[in-house]
């Protein structure tokens, strides 16, 4: 589903984010990326939808070579890939069925298959009768539903989850994360970056744990820090 | 690879389904809306630079069109002179036919002359006290190409048996030089004035850009097409310099047919260009470089600002 061989980030100013990073994850599974800030979690998950590319190594996505793509093959691949922020980014002037059907139009969806695809997917997180709201009158674990909800209308075999729960209450987390886990039981493989200590050691799932960069940890049915 | 890539890319047309057209459109319409007073300074900034294009190639065709009236009726005319028989006149005559350029070869007698000036003057009585005829025989010329009249005229000159030579032609040389010049200065100032109105047109697309921000960055994360985002862009500036091109035409046309009336009335003998012909073919040159330059503007402001 998603290989990453040897790969090494570097910004523009010299600061590495990744050092030599080699990562399989296989179709179904469920992975979390733990780390202190700033240890190139968010980086890893930015190669993998392409909003960067690696300065050295390969990112294979559905066996594809990522950097190779061209604009529009880049475009494609993101239809078949959803990607969650701890921040949402949902368009506060737009309903919560507004802003799921935008990201079918967007990509050309016929206009008949709109509706009823983009309400399907706000039942699929529970939040049907929520659908005329706009972000402002939903609380942070609605919106971060919805923008799960925008992110599986188009049925990806992957979802990608930078921190979100970054920025909800324990409940919404547990949700949230309750959510993600029927999402991954229907088929489409997870990888979520977290700091959430006690929803990593509940789920007890694959954890791979960076710092400065580096892979020091790839576990199965792992938890959040290794017990001293 | 980079021809790969360059074969692959692939421009969706918003003709590609009724749905997206309508987000094109309403998303354009929207960025109409929303940038209100740079909308209006961009297309007011492309009316200006539509309304000095039109008045010029309004003033230009219409030069050129008198002009061209004048042209047909330019002749030479060699005066020839007052003791040649019969038979010269007759070899002169067929010197002159074997002129290259020219067309057409008459011979007026001095006594036609004579008779052709007392018409042109009104009756016997003007010239009822002259003796004698003053007018030489003469020899009226009509050239193919009314260009090489000046050239004609000059080969006419060393014709034995030719004493003058003079043709009507330096009116129209003054008009084609002037509607020259109309068009050099069109030109000039259309360009001039068409980089000021890409310049705003850039600038209002920019605060599209800027408004569109958040949705520009979720369209390009659910995997929307760089022509898909592009397109809204494209057809604003588009409007731009439609709406222009629609302003600056009823403005110009009325401008035009009120003018062409007002000459027609106090000047008869100027052939001015009926408005009618001329509306049809302005609109279209109009919007032409009214879409022309809002679409540059807009395609210069998407290659800058949605690089990304």
């Amino acid at each position: 589903m998603v290989s990453l061989q040897d790969i090494v980030k570097s910004y523009p100013h010299g600061v590495a984010a990744l050092r030599g990073i080699t990562l399989r994850v296989e179709p179904g599974e469920f992975v979390f990326v733990v780390g202190p800030t700033g240890s190139g979690k968010s980086t890893l998950l930015k190669l993998i939808y392409r909003d960067q590319i690696a300065t050295r190594g390969r990112v294979y996505v559905y066996d594809r070579e990522v950097s190779r793509l061209s604009r529009d093959d880049v475009a494609r691949l993101r239809r078949r890939l959803g990607v969650v922020f701890q921040d949402f980014k949902l368009l506060p002037a737009r309903t919560a069925l507004e802003n799921v059907e935008f990201a079918l139009r967007v990509i050309g969806t016929p206009a008949r298959e709109i509706r009823p695809r983009a309400l399907r997917a706000l039942e699929l997180v529970g939040l049907e009768d929520r659908a005329r709201s706009v972000p402002a009158q939903l609380s942070g674990g609605e919106q971060q539903r919805i923008s799960i909800a925008r992110a599986i209308v188009n049925d990806p075999p992957l979802l990608l989850a930078d921190e979100p729960t970054g920025n909800l209450d324990p409940n919404s987390s547990w949700e949230i994360i309750q959510l993600l886990s029927r999402i991954n039981l229907r088929g489409t493989t997870v990888i979520m970056t977290t700091h959430n200590k006690t929803i990593v050691d509940i789920l007890r799932r694959r954890v791979v744990q960076l710092d400065e960069g580096e892979i020091v940890r790839d576990q199965r049915r792992g938890l959040y820090a290794v017990e001293a | 690879m980079r021809l790969k890539r360059r074969r692959r890319r692939v421009i969706e047309l918003p003709g590609r389904s009724a749905g997206a057209l309508r987000y094109f459109a309403g998303e354009a319409l929207a960025g109409l809306r929303r940038n209100g007073l740079m909308s209006v300074a961009a297309v007011t900034t492309v009316m200006v630079v539509l309304l000095t294009v039109g008045c010029s190639l309004l003033l230009g065709a219409n030069l050129a069109h008198i002009a061209g009236a004048l042209e047909a009726d330019v002749q030479i005319v060699a005066f020839l002179h007052d003791d040649l028989s019969a038979d010269a006149i007759a070899l002169v005559r067929r010197r002159v036919a074997d002129v290259p350029g020219v067309s057409a070869v008459r011979y007026v007698s001095r006594a036609d002359a004579l008779a052709r000036l007392r018409r042109s003057l009104g009756g016997d009585r003007a010239l009822a006290n002259l003796d004698t005829n003053p007018l030489p025989d003469s020899l009226e010329i009509r050239v193919a190409d009314p260009r090489q009249a000046a050239a004609v005229a000059g080969a006419l000159r060393g014709i034995a048996g030719i004493d003058e030579v003079s043709y009507g032609a330096q009116v129209v040389d003054r008009l084609l030089a002037l509607t020259r010049g109309v068009r050099v200065l069109t030109a000039a100032a259309g360009i001039l004035l068409g980089a000021v109105a890409v310049v705003v047109v850039v600038n209002t697309i920019r605060l599209t850009v800027i408004a569109r921000r958040q949705e520009i960055e979720i369209m390009s994360l659910v995997g929307a097409t760089r022509w898909f985002i592009r397109w809204p862009f494209l057809i604003e500036g588009m409007l731009h310099g439609s709406l222009a091109a629609g302003a600056s035409a009823v403005l110009l046309a009325s401008g035009y047919a009120i003018t062409a009336a007002r000459v027609a009335a106090s000047l008869p003998f100027l052939p001015l260009l009926p408005a009618r012909e001329v509306v049809a073919v302005l609109g279209a040159i109009l919007l032409i470089v009214g879409v022309g330059v809002g679409t540059a503007g807009s395609a210069i402001a998407a290659r800058r600002f949605l690089a990304a």
